[in-house]
């Protein structure tokens, strides 16, 4: 019943408050309504009174005996998305957690045995609790709009529908498609929703109260039938086939989460209980997995993760000035970072300028744009006349012509001091006092590239992680002397395209870059001392992290990786692994440019016996705990940019390892992994600097004991 | 009264019909001339407050399609858009009609432009298939749906091409440039020296750069289309001399090499009041100082029109010819510039000289997509205005119908 909006709820509620759920008895039509509008919240998250209200308002309806009832949302464009999750937050005990959910499950079966057609229409978010209370009626109907999104989210925060959605979505749309749903916690657009069989009908937002009202008073009860097809209704009802379908997705489950992940699995136990021993039971397994998961280590870190990323669209312009308004982007440089940030900006409808060094790059980047746009038309992000203005809005040329409105610009050309400043230079010509200029770098300190311009304290950083259109995070960099105008714009810019900003100090690395480097750099000194490259990868994996250190060097491309590694390095003074450099001068550059620490023939990738013969030091078997060693050396590191003042707050700390970095989701982020096992910490890196050097002594902040998140 | 301004402008590569833009269709080429012009001319959407297209060969999913740019290109939905037709001459109608409104007061910005993709031309259905599909659609039953259909025969399956030949006259193009080569004794040899011109003057104004500023490069699927793919550097009086006369096999003296090909491609200027465009800082490249539009009976010399729209627009401007710097005559045939050249000369208007007319080639070697060929010829001729800084300019189209357009141009500043 938790979705993925969360609003504190800060003010206190007078005594004669307003109700957030109003029964409105029938009109002529003999179809009554239930208004869902929480006062004091702008997107109707579940919260106790709420659900009081809710009960409240199906016992009215009850005894009134309208002909048919309409569930509606009284805000505009919202309908219901999800719990409020200011409810989870601080110490509740397990008992109370699986008790709301019960009730909720109470309600909503009362709001499901109603004996007239009940019928939800779904104007906005119907996201977690939100739809579960839209499956409990009889049909649904949802507006043909871009906000309207139906989905049962809970598993993302590591929770499991349990208000009666893993009981009723199969049901009503057939076991394959329902444990899709439930176990990617995948939101659906209304079309898409419509296909899917989740909703029944989708129609323009300005007939969706009439349309609900007419089949509230035309249609009869009914009773789901387990999906569209013939086949889907078989792997729902029928045993061997249902068992068939439910043993393939655990195993699915179980690749792609190392079991680190409960949830998924506790969601595909309660769905397979509810088919085959009944609703009773099913509802019973879903209020005690919710229990167990949302006081469970795994739950609270995720959810406090979503909790961080939602808060972080305001958070993330603190102590910033007022970013100015954005309509023209331009973006210099068309190659696939260029490319990805050009349509990033196009889909959150900014008009994007391009520019790369001739027609024929230009023609490239574009093309680029395109395809990016039309895979995720296909995919539904959106529908495809929408695409065709998100391309549309990108247009381009060899030259700074079109760049003088632009209003920011961010330049992603090659990773090299001297061409950036010669970029630098071009632009400032060209733009408008007021415009700001953002450097897409990985590494590269911002002061350095802004260092011959004429106004510096316009230029920020904005490094973007490939590829752009999957990678949520977007790292902001802020020099020194930076206008905090400038800042702020950059971080509006980057939550429009519907990324996750966080605001680092200017240096070799900044933030992500230099904690990653770091890790990987003693991944190179653990190659060094013996160990096998696909055993420090393999460990890695198996931990949580989503692709071992040795391989993403291969995926960045050696080159890259060294350059930023040389830069880190040379930074704090210690002396860069020679390993990458070797490879390198022998044409192993990456995965696609001749393999790297692993040669590669077609899918099949085997360990690169030239390193072993680079580095004349001999392997030995599996020891001491890899994983651990690299996850504590980010986890000292990250602090390390804490206590030197990189960072701003633990916060985005945690934010921009997991949305960027990978760091393992279900730990909840680094600092969240330190406060939890402080002690545990300490003592291993105080072992590995005795052991391994004083690289490993725990930052200041770590020492300190004083946890870096209140609980 | 205010003058409008041509701020700047650009064209998509004109390129020949079947060729590298075959992909595309007309609204792609609008979009991607007006885009660039926007850009050349750093004006921001926004500003906008009107766009105007000429198009001749209209698929039925564009009525208007100068609205379905705006809507494209992501520009302010609030801004009205029309299209106009005046066959070859269009784009000059969207221009005058952008120039007016500017003049008038109801418009500070305006883009203006045509576009033409004769690659696709909308194919239609004959007549009598056409009604019988229309009828069948209204009828109830399904009997009578059949019914409707009864009377369509075997021949009227097949798509009908659009005509170029003249409704009134029944004559096409070429055969009426064929009777003005006749009535003005133009030879096949001047015709020839003429196209051979034509592709000199544009293949140098390829080389020094002057025509590479007016085009943008036009992006399709990850490649690159930089240049007019018309142009023939190897052309030679002997080579043109070898071609057949295509529309009078006789005694014809039009053949395709002294004619303009059929092209695809589209041009935008924009235009700004004096006001507007002082505000912007932006320096124009020209005014627009006078224009006419005249007509002629299309059974007489179908395209000479401009030969009685130039003395007009001359007189609206208070200039004679003589203070003309530069001329831009749109080159539907040599045979049709030839005899403009000869009935000014007879008509007492005075004498073109040659040195100033057509400086970098014209439509027979740059080709003529039929609605953009209008700002092209307005583009190219305030863009050289400029860099020689010449006072006045004149742009002439003809058109099919017996319609002609002029336009004098006056340095802005």
């Amino acid at each position: 019943m938790i979705a993925s909006q969360e609003v504190a709820s800060a003010t206190p509620v007078p005594m004669d408050r307003k109700a957030s759920v109003t029964f409105i008895p029938a009109d002529a039509s003999g179809v009554a309504r239930i208004v869902i509008d929480r006062p004091d919240d702008p997107v109707n998250a579940i919260d106790v009174r709420l659900m009081e209200d809710f009960a409240a308002a199906i016992a009215a309806a009850r005894d009134a005996r309208p002909r048919g009832l309409v569930i509606s949302s009284g805000k505009d464009g919202q309908f219901v998305a999800g719990a409020d999750l200011s409810l989870l937050r601080g110490a509740l005990a397990q008992a109370d957690i699986e008790r709301a959910s019960r009730e909720m499950q109470r309600v909503l079966d009362e709001l499901a045995a109603l004996p007239f057609v009940t019928v939800a229409a779904i104007n906005g978010p119907a996201l977690g609790g939100g739809l579960e209370i839209a499956l409990a009626c009889d049909k649904r109907l949802a507006a043909d709009a871009p906000n309207v999104r139906v989905g049962l989210t809970e598993t993302r925060l590591g929770l499991i529908p349990a208000a009666g959605g893993t009981q009723r979505l199969p049901r009503l749309i057939g076991l394959p498609r329902a444990l899709d749903m439930i176990l990617t916690a995948r939101q659906l657009a209304p079309k898409r929703a419509l296909r899917t069989g989740v909703v029944d009908e989708v129609v323009h937002p300005a007939v969706l109260l009439r349309a609900a009202t007419d089949h509230a008073m035309r249609d009869r009860k009914r009773k789901p039938r387990g999906g569209k097809t013939i086949v889907e209704r078989a792997a729902t009802f029928l045993p061997p086939a249902r068992a068939f379908a439910l043993r393939r997705a655990r195993s699915q489950v179980l690749a792609e989460t190392h079991g680190r992940y409960p949830a998924p699995l506790a969601a595909l136990d309660a769905v397979a209980l509810g088919l085959t021993k009944g609703i009773a039971a099913g509802l019973e397994a879903e209020a005690r997995a919710f229990g167990d998961l949302a006081v469970s280590e795994t739950g609270r870190n995720l959810t406090a993760l979503v909790m961080l990323t939602l808060r972080q669209r305001k958070a993330s312009l603190e102590g910033l000035a007022k970013p100015r308004a954005i309509a023209n982007v331009g973006v210099v440089g068309l190659g696939f970072m260029g490319s990805g940030i050009a349509q990033a900006a196009a889909v959150s409808g900014y008009h994007v300028r391009a520019r790369d060094r001739d027609a024929a790059a230009v023609a490239k980047g574009l093309s680029t744009v395109r395809g990016l746009t039309t895979d995720a038309a296909k995919k539904g992000v959106f529908d495809r006349r929408e695409s065709a203005r998100v391309i549309g809005r990108v247009t381009g040329g060899p030259d700074l012509s079109g760049f003088r409105n632009a209003d920011l610009v961010i330049e992603a050309v090659f990773e090299e001091l001297g061409t950036k400043r010669r970029v630098i230079a071009e632009l400032e010509s060209v733009l408008r006092a007021d415009a700001v200029i953002a450097s897409n770098t990985s590494a590269l300190p911002i002061a350095e590239i802004a260092r011959e311009a004429r106004s510096p304290e316009r230029i920020v950083g904005m490094h973007f992680f490939s590829p752009v259109h999957k990678m949520p995070l977007i790292e902001i960099v802020r020099p020194a002397g930076a206008d905090a105008g400038a800042v702020a714009t950059a971080v509006a810019a980057a939550t429009a395209m519907g990324k996750t900003p966080i605001v680092v100090s200017d240096g070799p690395g900044f933030y992500t870059t230099r904690v990653l480097s770091t890790m990987i750099g003693e991944a190179f000194t653990l190659l060094a001392e013996g160990d096998r490259i696909d055993a420090i990868d393999h460990a890695m994996t198996e931990f949580g992290w989503p692709v071992g250190p040795l391989q993403l060097v291969d995926e960045v491309g050696l080159e890259v990786a060294g350059h930023a590694g040389d830069t880190v390095a040379k930074a704090r003074g210690i002396t860069a692994p020679t390993i990458v450099n070797a490879l390198v001068a022998e044409g192993f550059k990456g995965k696609h440019k001749g393999g790297g620490f692993y040669l590669y023939n077609g899918k099949r990738r085997t360990p690169n016996p030239r390193v072993r013969e680079l580095l004349g030091a001999p392997t030995h078997p599996p020891a001491g705990d890899i994983a651990e060693r690299l996850t504590l050396t980010f986890v000292n590191e990250a602090a390390r940019c804490l206590d030197e003042g990189i960072l701003r707050s633990p916060a985005e700390g945690d934010l921009g390892a997991v949305l960027g970095l990978g760091f393992p989701p279900f730990l909840g982020g680094p600092f969240r992994y330190a406060d939890g096992q402080r002690q545990r910490i300490i003592t291993a890196l105080e072992r590995l600097a005795a052991s391994r050097g004083e690289r490993h002594a725990p930052a200041d902040s770590l020492r300190s004991r004083k946890p870096y998140f209140s609980l | 009264m205010p003058r409008a301004l041509i701020l700047g402008g650009a064209r998509t590569p004109f390129v020949r019909a079947g060729t590298d833009f075959a992909e595309l269709d007309v609204l792609d080429l609008a979009r991607a001339a007006t885009a660039e012009a926007l850009a050349r001319t750093e004006i921001d959407p926004g500003q906008v407050d009107e766009v105007v297209f000429g198009n001749v060969a209209r698929p039925v999913a564009y009525h208007n399609l100068a609205r379905e740019v705006v809507l494209s290109l992501s520009m302010p939905a609030r801004i009205p858009a029309f299209t106009v037709g005046l066959a070859c001459a269009s784009a000059c109608v969207a221009i005058t009609s952008a120039a007016d409104h500017i003049a008038g007061g109801t418009a500070d910005v305006v883009v203006a432009g045509g576009s033409e993709s004769l690659t696709n031309v909308p194919l239609t259905l004959t007549p009598r298939l056409a009604r019988a599909l229309i009828v069948a659609s209204q009828a109830k039953s399904l009997p009578a749906k059949a019914r409707s259909l009864a009377d369509v025969r075997a021949s009227d399956i097949a798509p009908v091409a659009p005509g170029i030949r003249e409704t009134s006259t029944g004559l096409t193009m070429g055969e009426s440039a064929e009777r003005m080569a006749a009535i003005n004794a133009v030879s096949r040899e001047e015709q020839d020296a003429w196209a051979l011109r034509s592709h000199r003057l544009a293949a140098a104004g390829w080389d020094d750069g002057r025509l590479a500023r007016e085009v943008a490069p036009t992006y399709i699927d990850g490649h690159a289309v930089t240049a007019d793919n018309h142009i023939r550097r190897d052309s030679t009086p002997e080579k043109l001399a070898s071609l057949r006369p295509v529309f009078d096999r006789e005694h014809g003296t039009i053949t395709a090499g002294n004619a303009s090909p059929l092209t695809d491609g589209a041009a935008a200027v924009v235009l700004a009041s004096e006001e507007r465009a002082r505000v912007l800082r932006l320096e124009p490249l020209a005014s627009i100082r006078s224009y006419a539009y005249a007509a002629v009976d299309p059974a007489d010399q179908l395209l000479i029109a401009p030969a009685y729209a130039v003395p007009i627009a001359l007189k609206r401007a208070g200039l004679t010819l003589d203070d003309i710097d530069l001329f831009e005559m749109h080159e539907a045939f040599a045979a049709q510039v030839l005899s403009t050249l000869v009935v000014l000369e007879r008509n007492g208007i005075g004498r073109i000289p040659v040195e100033k007319l057509n400086v970098m080639g014209g439509s027979i070697a740059l080709g003529h997509p039929f609605g953009a060929t209008g700002a092209r010829v307005v583009l190219t001729l305030a863009n050289e205005m400029r860099r020689r800084g010449a006072r006045y300019g004149l742009a002439t189209v003809c058109a099919a119908g017996g319609n002609g357009a002029a336009i004098v141009l006056e340095r802005a500043a």
